[in-house]
C-alpha cells in the first residue's frame, strides 16, 4: 500500500514537473523507480508486484497512453529475463537497459519532426484537433525550416484543448484559426492537409485519439485530403477493435468517472478509434509507415 | 603509387561523364542501363577507390551518389542502386565482423526495448571486405540481367484466352510480358498512344510484329474503351514507398477509368524501380521538356501570350493499383513498405 502511493505520487510528480513529457513515457518512468526499489528475489514475483502496480497506475489515469506504456514495460522484462537467468544480474541488466530505452525515447519526438515536416509545404493550410504535443513539436521544427503555412484547429469539447493548442501556436507566430467541431465539413475544402497527435495506435493501423478525430478522417477522405497522424512508437497498443464499440470502456472514460457512474450510458467518451483505410501515413520514430506495416512492428515486438 | 593515382584520375573522368550524361538529358535512357552503368561504376569505385574501413566506403559511396542523384533527380535508380550497395556493404561487414545473419538491422520496438547501447561503428578494418563486395555486386548485375525475364515468366498466370488487354506507352517490360503470353494464348491489345510523343505507336508495331491483335487510340479515348477492357496492364518508372507510381504522363487517367470501371490495373516492374521516398515537397520527380511537343514554336503568337507546359511523369496513388509484379513474384501494394526494408537500410533512405 506504501509502495503503492509512492508509485502514484512519483506518476503524478512526473506529469507537473514536466507538462510536455508523454504520460506513457512518465508511466514507465515511475514503474523503472518501482522496479528499482522492489526487494522481491525472483521473477514472478516480480511480474506480479508490477501488474498489480500498473493497476493502481491506470486507476490514477485511464487512459490508452498508460496502458501502452504499461504493457510495453511488462514485455520489456519478461525478453530481458528470457537472456538472464540470475535474478540479481537480470535486474541490473533491465535497470541499465530501462535508462537507455527513457533515453531514446526522449529523442523520438525530434524524430518524427524531422521525418514530418518535409511533408509540409510552402503555403499549405493545415487542419488538425485538439491538443497535441507531437504535432506542436512538428509544427515547431517546419517554422524552424522556414516553411509558411496556417493552421486551423478545432475547439475540441468538453475541455476546449484546441484554445491551448492555438494559445501555443501563437506563440510560434503561426497564424492559427479556432473553428467550431462542427465546423469541420465546412473548412475542410480549405485545408491542404490533416495533421493530428494519437493517444494509441492499434494493431489493424487505426488510431485511437481525442473524440471528434473520426469525423475529420471521414470528410478528409471524402474530399481527398491527406490525413497524417504523428505518434511515438510506445503507443502502439495491442488491440484490434473493429468499430466504435469494441474500444473498451475504461479508455473511453476518465478514471473517476468510471469509479463514481455505474450507469455509462448517460456519460459522453473521450476518445473515438480511427480505422486505418482512413489514414494516408503514419509517422513515427520507426520511420514513415502505411497503416499496413504497423501491425508489422506490433508482432516483431509481441510473437 | 603512380598506378593508383592513375587510375584515380581515370575513375574521377567516369563519374564526371555519368553525371554529365545524366544532366544531359535527351534521350530517354532505359531504366535498367542507367541501374548497369551505376552498379559497374560503383564497383569500379570499391576496387579501384582509397579506403581502408568500411565507414570510409560508405562515406566514399554516400558522397558520390549524392552528386549522381543531384545531376537528375528523376532517375531514381541511381539513387536505389546506391541505397542497395551500402546495403551489401553493411552486410558484408556483419559477416565478417561475426554479427549473426538474423540480427535485425531495422529499426523496430523489439531493438528499442533490447539493445544494449550504441549502435554500429563500421571501423574495424577486414582485407577481404573488398573481395566480398565486388563479388556481391557481381550478383547483383547478374540478378540484373534476368528481372525482364522473370517478370515474364509469369505471364501466363495473368493473362487468359481472349481477353482484352490494355496498356499506355512504350514499356519493353510490359512487351516481353505480353509477348510470352502471345506465345500460348490469343488475346488483344488497346495501346493509348500517349501524347505528345505517342510511343504507345512503336509499341503497337512491335506487339504487331508478334501477330498479337493491336489497336492504337488517343488518350481522350481512354474512358470510352474501357467498359470493353478485361486488364490494363503498364510499365512505370519508378514506385515510390508508400505505393504509388510515377509513370508517364497520363497513366493516372487510365488509373482513374480503371478504377471506375472496377477493372484490375496491373503494374509490371523489376525491384530496382523501388524507391525509398514519400511523394512530398521535395520531390524533384516532375521532369520538364520542351514544349514544343504541345505547342509548336510556329505558333509564336499565341506563345507570347500564354504559358504551355510539357511534364514527363504522373504521380499515381496506391489506392488505384491492384498488383505489382516484379522480379520476385506479384504483391499488393500495401506489402511494398515489406519489401523495401528487405532491400534497403533505413538509415539510407536519406542520401
Amino acid at each position: 500500500l506504501e509502495d503503492a502511493r509512492n508509485l502514484i505520487e512519483t506518476f503524478r510528480a512526473q506529469l507537473r514537473d514536466d507538462p510536455d513529457v508523454a504520460s506513457a513515457v512518465a508511466a514507465i518512468r515511475a514503474l523503472l523507480g518501482f522496479l528499482k526499489q522492489d526487494r522481491g528475489e525472483t521473477i514472478q514475483g516480480l511480474r506480479s508486484s508490477l501488474l498489480a502496480a500498473i493497476d493502481t497506475l491506470s486507476r490514477v489515469d485511464s487512459s490508452v497512453a498508460v496502458s501502452s506504456g504499461g504493457e510495453l514495460f511488462l514485455r520489456f522484462i519478461s525478453l530481458t529475463s528470457l537472456e538472464y537467468s540470475d535474478y540479481s544480474k537480470c535486474k541490473e541488466i533491465m535497470i541499465e537497459r530501462g535508462e537507455i530505452f527513457l533515453r531514446k525515447v526522449s529523442l523520438s519526438r525530434n524524430k518524427i519532426a524531422k521525418l514530418c515536416h518535409p511533408f509540409i509545404r510552402d503555403g499549405a493550410r493545415i487542419l488538425t484537433h485538439a491538443y497535441s504535443r507531437v504535432v506542436l513539436r512538428v509544427l515547431e521544427a517546419a517554422v524552424e525550416a522556414k516553411k509558411r503555412f496556417s493552421v486551423y484547429v478545432t475547439e475540441s469539447q468538453p475541455d476546449q484543448a484546441g484554445q491551448k493548442m492555438a494559445k501555443a501556436l501563437r506563440k510560434l507566430n503561426i497564424p492559427v484559426t479556432v473553428i467550431l467541431d462542427a465546423a469541420v465539413g465546412y473548412i475542410m475544402e480549405k485545408v491542404d492537409l490533416v495533421l493530428v497527435g494519437a493517444e494509441g495506435v492499434v494493431e489493424s493501423g487505426g488510431i485511437i485519439n481525442k473524440i471528434g478525430t473520426n469525423q475529420i478522417a471521414v470528410c478528409a477522405k471524402a474530399q481527398n485530403k491527406p490525413f497524417y497522424v504523428v505518434a511515438e512508437s510506445f503507443k502502439f497498443v495491442r488491440l484490434f477493435p473493429l468499430n466504435q464499440q469494441d474500444v473498451p470502456d475504461k479508455f473511453k472514460y476518465k478514471a473517476d468517472t468510471l469509479k463514481t457512474n455505474q450507469n455509462l450510458t448517460e456519460e459522453h467518451p473521450w476518445i473515438d478509434y480511427t480505422s486505418p483505410s482512413l489514414i494516408t501515413l503514419l509517422f513515427t520514430d520507426l520511420g514513415v509507415l502505411t497503416p499496413s506495416a504497423v501491425s508489422d512492428e506490433l508482432i516483431k515486438l509481441y510473437l | 603509387m603512380p598506378g593508383a593515382a592513375e587510375r584515380g584520375s581515370e575513375l574521377s573522368e567516369q563519374i564526371e561523364a555519368f553525371v554529365a550524361r545524366l544532366r544531359g538529358g535527351g534521350e530517354r535512357p532505359r531504366s535498367e542501363d542507367t541501374a548497369r552503368q551505376t552498379l559497374s561504376l560503383l564497383r569500379k569505385i570499391v576496387a579501384h577507390g582509397r579506403w581502408s574501413r568500411a565507414g570510409e566506403l560508405m562515406d566514399l559511396i554516400r558522397r558520390e551518389g549524392q552528386r549522381m542523384t543531384a545531376a537528375q533527380p528523376s532517375e531514381t535508380t541511381v539513387g536505389n542502386m546506391v541505397r542497395r550497395v551500402l546495403k551489401i556493404i553493411r552486410e558484408e561487414y556483419g559477416r565478417l565482423h561475426g554479427r549473426s545473419e538474423e540480427s535485425d538491422q531495422q529499426e523496430s520496438l523489439h531493438k528499442l526495448l533490447t539493445s544494449g547501447g550504441l549502435r554500429e561503428d563500421f571501423s574495424t578494418p577486414y582485407p577481404p571486405l573488398r573481395a566480398n563486395v565486388i563479388e556481391a555486386i557481381n550478383e547483383l548485375l547478374i540478378e540484373l540481367e534476368g528481372t525482364t525475364d522473370n517478370i515474364a515468366m509469369q505471364a501466363l498466370e495473368h493473362i487468359h484466352s481472349n481477353e482484352v488487354i490494355m496498356t499506355i506507352g512504350y514499356s519493353r517490360t510490359v512487351e516481353a510480358f505480353l509477348k510470352e503470353a502471345a506465345r500460348k494464348r490469343k488475346f488483344q491489345v488497346i495501346v493509348a498512344e500517349c501524347a505528345p510523343f505517342c510511343q504507345g505507336h512503336e509499341m503497337a508495331v512491335r506487339l504487331s510484329k508478334e501477330n498479337i491483335e493491336t489497336t492504337v487510340m488517343s488518350d481522350a479515348a481512354i474512358f470510352a474503351v474501357m467498359s470493353r477492357v478485361n486488364k490494363v496492364i503498364i510499365g512505370t518508372k519508378t514506385i515510390l514507398a508508400n505505393g504509388a507510381l510515377i509513370a508517364v504522363s497520363g497513366t493516372h487517367t487510365l488509373a482513374l477509368a480503371a478504377k471506375h470501371h472496377s477493372t484490375p490495373l496491373i503494374v509490371c516492374a523489376p525491384m530496382f524501380k523501388l524507391s525509398p521516398q514519400f511523394p512530398n515537397e521535395e520531390d524533384s520527380f516532375h521532369k520538364f521538356v520542351s514544349p514544343q511537343e504541345v505547342l509548336p514554336f510556329t505558333e509564336g503568337e499565341i506563345l507570347a501570350k500564354i504559358n504551355v507546359h510539357c511534364p514527363v511523369f504522373d504521380y499515381v496513388p496506391p489506392e488505384l493499383i491492384t498488383l505489382f509484379i516484379s522480379n520476385i513474384g506479384g504483391n499488393a501494394p500495401s506489402y511494398i513498405y515489406r519489401l523495401m526494408s528487405e532491400l534497403y537500410h533505413p538509415d539510407d533512405y536519406e542520401l
